[in-house]
């Protein structure tokens, strides 16, 4: 059998949103194991005393990315079907930016302040409340700003075709950023954690 | 060596760096070349998975859904009489070079369905996986969709399936029948007017696609 099941029609619509649901628990679920129900907890990397919040989303990037890379290299998972988001170059920076300045102002990015919420966290409430009135705003300015969202498309582009390497060269150069990385945030952590 | 000396957390790291470096020989994407599995094929076809029938691709469109592109393989006049609302016209000939991605959904139709079956394979054969074909082609549109009828025998399931039938032709500009009219359903019915054939929508790029929302 082939993957992904969705787009090859082994279930429907209405089935997607049950497996989306089960795998939002999960999500949830781990996130709050992690410690990413507290704003704390997150606003703690940016100040460096906590690099907890790089090595969780680097170890799910380099788990995800060879889980992946063998699936499809055995032939079980049809990477040329696995949806892409779209990449625009300088929105997404600028976009990236703002999100940043919203984590360490509000204490969540937008899952984990779902996490937090679920476990009644007020902090979380008045953050989801800031989501839903920024897409509002959004949506209201996003005629006049349309070109600017939508400048420099790149498509559905991955790292091997931006730069011209193989697969296994990005992959393997990958892991290896990921294993320095987290040997360096643990010595950051170590000397932020022996400031004054 | 002795493993339990290194925390969980470096064996980990040590997995994923053997794993890492064993991937610098990983091949995941097929390239040009594509093998054709003759009995995967055959079985895709006997399970009747290869195609959608008329109905549901009728309500696909009524729902809206994006998630698929109509591919009408006749030719320009024809589609130009008529065509299935957001079809996009490919010509047989010209399928080899139109603008298709192989990690899109395609529904294809013709005028009966032989044209649409061999395209299929032609699809399938370049490594085009999410390919179906409309079940009895534009004829099955027209007899399902545009022009359905009632059986004079009916039961009431039928009936009520019927009544659905009936709103869904009204919504292409069709005109549903109940049978007991000598004529059958297709014979001297007027297709509706394409009043302005509404313009080639231009191929899909990725950028035209619907977001999907993913986040941290």
């Amino acid at each position: 059998m082939m993957t992904p099941l969705y787009k090859y029609g082994f279930f429907g619509e209405e089935f997607s949103l049950l497996v989306a649901f089960v795998l939002g628990l999960g999500f949830g679920f781990f996130l709050e194991r992690a410690g990413f129900g507290s704003a704390r907890k997150l606003a703690a990397q940016f100040y460096l005393y906590d690099m907890s919040v790089f090595k969780v989303m680097f170890t799910a990037i380099v788990t995800g990315m060879l889980g992946v890379t063998y699936l499809g290299w055995i032939g079980w998972l049809d990477l040329d079907l696995v949806y892409l988001v779209p990449t625009f170059l300088g929105p997404q920076i600028v976009g990236g930016l703002v999100l940043g300045v919203g984590f360490v102002v509000g204490g969540y990015c937008p899952g984990t302040s779902v996490a937090a919420l679920a476990t009644g966290r007020i902090d979380a409430l008045v953050y989801a409340l800031g989501i839903f009135t920024g897409t509002f705003a959004y949506a209201e300015v996003y005629p006049s700003i349309k070109d600017l969202v939508n400048a420099n498309p790149m498509g559905q582009v991955t790292l091997p075709e931006v730069f011209g390497l193989p697969w296994g060269l990005v992959v393997f150069a990958v892991v290896v950023i990921a294993v320095v990385g987290f040997w360096g945030a643990t010595k950051i952590e170590l000397w932020a954690g022996s400031r004054p | 060596m002795n493993l339990r000396q290194f925390t969980l957390n470096r064996k980990l790291a040590m997995l994923a760096v053997a794993l890492g470096t064993l991937a610098l020989l990983a091949q995941p994407h097929r390239g040009p070349f594509v093998k054709l599995d003759a009995r995967e094929l055959a079985s895709v076809v006997e399970e009747e998975v290869d195609h959608v029938t008329a109905s549901e691709l009728a309500t696909w469109i009524v729902e809206g859904r994006a998630d698929y592109r109509l591919l009408d393989l006749r030719t320009a006049e024809g589609y130009a009489a008529y065509h299935i609302p957001t079809a996009e016209n490919v010509p047989l000939t010209g399928l080899a070079d139109y603008p298709l991605l192989r990690n899109e959904k395609l529904v294809l139709y013709s005028e009966g369905g032989i044209h649409s079956a061999q395209a299929w394979m032609l699809l399938r054969a370049q490594g085009y996986e999410a390919v179906y074909m409309v079940l009895g082609g534009l004829d099955a549109w027209k007899d399902e969709v545009l022009f359905p009828s009632l059986p004079a025998d009916a039961d009431a399931a039928a009936r009520a399936q019927f009544e659905r039938a009936t709103q869904v032709a009204k919504f292409f500009g069709g005109e549903a029948r109940v049978a007991g009219g000598a004529a059958p359903p297709t014979v001297g019915a007027e297709l509706p007017k394409l009043a302005a054939p509404p313009p080639m929508p231009a191929p899909a790029t990725p950028i035209a696609k619907k977001k999907k929302k993913e986040g941290c």
